[in-house]
């Protein structure tokens, strides 16, 4: 696989060079890469949960519904900034990182989700109120089913054989 | 675990898992406690809600990463990070089965619920840092 040439000149600018030969910064940016994933995925967890029915049956879904949106948008954008700088930091190791594309794809499925689920779930959480639709449950199964595939995709790719990180 | 290339990142995505279902649930309980969300019911109301869930991460926490320390337990007794990450694990959860259980109680001083939230996001904000230093000090 050739390496196209927008990946070798992002690797040579100063940032991508600071990140991933600067010593500390990878383990940072990384650690809050980690903790945006605690973030995030509590409050999807506790999300997805509710519309199974698993965790706070008592309340309304559109209640907390409400409650975790704005941090599990936080969340997704702390996620997808620290994301990229690492990304920035290895671009033509991650082009060739088959768990990369996996996980890539897997992000790419997510936007999918949220956009066939919008109409009939997640934008109008107060029809899950009354009862939670089967549309709903499926839609909350899938939605745990990606997001774990996405933290296994991503956990592989230091394992990735073209991939050499400095640590895993 | 030493023996198939896929067990090793399968436990370690578990370990991640783990920990976003117990410190993102105590997170929530900390914003709560902050004031700054979940503010639709009460913290008592909120932390009773979670709590078997942020149970259910710890003990996947603590069943995946014994089983990752052992693929290698000398490496990681020796390791500061990890030591580091074991004292703040430690104090972590002392803090949440003690202080942090009061701290949601109706009646609590406000200051001393929002003393007890931040010690709780700080503790476990360097459990999950020095997780991640493990692979590089």
């Amino acid at each position: 696989m050739t390496n196209p040439s927008v990946l070798e000149w992002i690797e040579s600018t100063r940032l991508s060079i600071a990140i991933r030969e600067g010593g500390l910064p990878y383990p940072i940016i990384g650690g809050i890469h980690l903790l945006s994933i605690a973030l995030f995925g509590g409050a999807l967890l506790i999300t997805d949960l509710r519309l199974l029915g698993l965790v706070m049956a008592q309340r309304r879904f559109s209640d907390l519904w409400y409650q975790f949106r704005p941090w599990k948008r936080l969340g997704f954008v702390t996620i997808t900034a620290t994301g990229l700088l690492l990304a920035w930091a290895e671009p033509v190791r991650l082009y060739g990182s088959p768990s990369f594309w996996v996980k890539m794809s897997l992000f790419a499925l997510v936007g999918v989700h949220a956009r066939v689920f919008r109409a009939g779930v997640y934008g109008h959480p107060e029809k899950q109120d009354a009862g939670i639709s089967s549309q709903a449950k499926l839609a909350a199964v899938l939605s745990l089913v990606l997001w774990a595939g996405m933290v296994l995709a991503g956990r592989l790719i230091a394992y990735d054989a073209s991939f050499e990180p400095t640590g895993n | 675990m030493n023996s198939s290339e896929w067990v090793f990142p399968i436990v370690q995505s578990l370990h991640f898992i783990g920990f976003a279902l117990s410190i993102g649930t105590i997170a929530m309980v900390d914003l709560r406690l902050l004031g700054v969300g979940m503010l639709r019911q009460s913290a008592a109301d909120l932390a009773a809600d979670l709590e078997p869930w942020t149970r259910l991460g710890i003990v996947i926490m603590l069943t995946t990463g014994p089983l990752m320390f052992s693929t290698d337990a000398v490496a990681y007794h020796f390791n500061p990070s990890f030591q580091f990450k074991m004292t703040c694990l430690a104090l972590a959860l002392l803090l949440h089965f003690t202080v942090h259980r009061r701290a949601v109680r109706p009646g609590i001083s406000p200051l001393a619920a929002k003393g007890a939230a931040v010690i709780s996001l700080v503790l476990w904000s360097l459990v999950v840092a020095g997780g991640r230093m493990i692979a590089f000090i």
